[in-house]
């Protein structure tokens, strides 16, 4: 090899270097499909969009941002929750979603996708303008992740018992908006 | 003289075989979405029917699918197939179990043999370099004549190195978005479902404005990583265009038509030929053939000669 290549061949290590390790220190605030983790996750999605081809709500997206995290498939829980078909999983061909079986207890068990976020002072329920309880309907684990309690029958969640699936988020009415989904990744880390 | 003034008069067989399989992956490119997106609207009639929104899939009608993907990835009747690009990306970011090459081999095989033939027969960008192409020729036909810039050929593997190693030190896979195979795949689906483009539809445009108003295929030519590790690893293709040289005329036709800079006029053709064959349907004397080459014998002198 010349020097013109090894200069070349230097360069282009540089670069590779600079950008992994860039990407590897962003941290996410989407919410990813069922079972990606985190920096592994990032690290080997190759934006082949079968995950969202098999999505039957459609709830998984594609991130539009002009940076390296482009095409990387989220779910925008406000407009559509997923509903834990586990399909996503199964059509990953590189092993950035783990195949889980759409059983509702080994969902329960595995799948940590965000963490719910209530905003009391918007709670239709909490601020004590009448009885909602959407959230509690939608949940695919009522009493577990989310109980009622007081008069008004106001949402409590549970943080751990709870999935991620922003089904609450979709359904919690306009006029509210008080439900948000955070990734787990960015609130415990 | 100008690539649209030439006319494919040998070798018709050959092209028609070309056209027709690079027509039938861009059609699968296009109805599979289609299909698909049938797929799962139907899934959500059948979830809606059932009178309620919230369903783990136990309870989800499951719609039998031969085919899942695009060509970037695509599984067939439980097949996995793969793009070597991306397998190889997989790799070295570690842990793509041996059980994945499987679906490897076959691109493989193929590569090995035909060399970089992916880039004239299937690759879905292929319509757009011959939009491209026409609009420089109509240019040059107005007087506007566009530059056609020479990168060094070190350019490709430098990117497919910058490529392999972001992903080997555990950040991105980032050939899905300089490979335009993948993009243009990903694109088309998100356009069906969800009748947007994306970032990845720019990122094209980029590749289509730089093939046009800088170098001709100079994406395809000196840029794309996948054309650079077809390269590699089809460096020991024994097959390649040879030329008569008794009923060559030196008319310069060969040279003209190829997109990759290849110059079988001269014989010098080297692993960036894409065995479209163009060179060998617009010779007029038909002095060019396919014929078999013999000099590489060892694999390393085949990665040399596919890198040179």
């Amino acid at each position: 090899m010349n020097r013109r290549g090894l200069l070349s061949a230097a360069l282009a290590a540089i670069a590779g270097v600079a950008i992994g390790l860039r990407a590897r220190k962003r941290r996410t605030h989407f919410l990813r499909p069922p079972t990606a983790d985190g920096a592994a996750f990032e690290a080997r999605c190759i934006r082949c969009f079968r995950c969202a081809e098999v999505c039957p709500p459609k709830a998984i997206r594609l991130d539009g941002s002009l940076a390296l995290t482009i095409d990387l498939p989220y779910i925008e829980a406000a407009e559509r929750g997923c509903t834990l078909c586990m399909k996503c999983t199964e059509a990953c061909p590189t092993g950035a979603l783990t195949p889980t079986a759409p059983d509702s207890r080994i969902v329960h068990q595995s799948i940590k996708m965000g963490v719910p976020i209530l905003a009391r002072d918007r709670c239709i329920s909490w601020r004590g303008a009448g009885v909602c309880r959407l959230c509690y309907y939608v949940c695919p684990y009522p009493d577990t992740a989310v109980a009622l309690v007081g008069p008004q029958q106001a949402p409590l969640f549970d943080p751990a018992q709870c999935v991620g699936c922003g089904l609450c988020e979709e359904a919690c009415p306009s006029i509210a908006r008080a439900i948000r989904i955070l990734p787990r990744r960015a609130v415990v880390g | 003289m100008q690539p649209a003034d030439l006319k494919f008069s040998k070798a018709r067989a050959y092209q028609l075989a070309r056209r027709a399989v690079l027509f039938s992956s861009l059609s699968l490119a296009v109805l599979t979405p289609l299909w698909r997106l049938g797929n799962i609207e139907r899934e959500s009639a059948g979830v809606a029917a059932q009178g309620t929104r919230v369903v783990i899939a136990d309870r989800l009608p499951d719609v039998a699918s031969p085919m899942l993907g695009a060509p970037w990835t695509v599984r067939v009747f439980g097949i996995e197939f793969m793009d070597p690009l991306a397998a190889i990306g997989l790799a070295v970011a570690g842990g793509f179990p041996l059980g994945a090459w499987l679906g490897v081999l076959l691109p493989l095989v193929l590569v090995a043999a035909l060399g970089r033939f992916f880039c004239g027969w299937l690759c879905p960008y292929l319509p757009l370099l011959a939009l491209s192409n026409s609009v420089r020729a109509l240019l040059a036909r107005l007087g506007l004549a566009l530059p056609d810039v020479r990168l060094p050929k070190r350019a490709g593997f430098m990117l497919l190195a910058v490529v392999l190693i972001s992903a080997a030190v555990g950040g991105t896979q980032l050939g899905a978005l300089l490979y335009p195979p993948s993009l243009l795949g990903r694109e088309l689906f998100r356009y069906i479902f969800y009748g947007t483009c994306g970032t990845g539809a720019l990122l094209i445009l980029a590749v289509f404005l730089f093939d046009t108003f800088v170098a001709r295929a100079g994406f395809c030519r000196s840029l794309c990583p996948g054309g650079a590790l077809f390269r590699i690893l089809g460096g020991a293709s024994p097959i390649t265009v040879k030329r008569v040289a008794p009923d060559c005329t030196a008319c310069t036709a060969c040279d003209v038509v190829c997109n990759l800079g290849q110059k079988p006029m001269t014989d010098q053709i080297d692993s960036g030929c894409d065995r479209c064959g163009k060179c060998i349907s617009v010779c007029p004397t038909g002095a060019l053939h396919f014929g078999i080459e013999t000099t590489a014998k060892s694999t390393s002198f085949a990665l040399r000669k596919g890198m040179r």
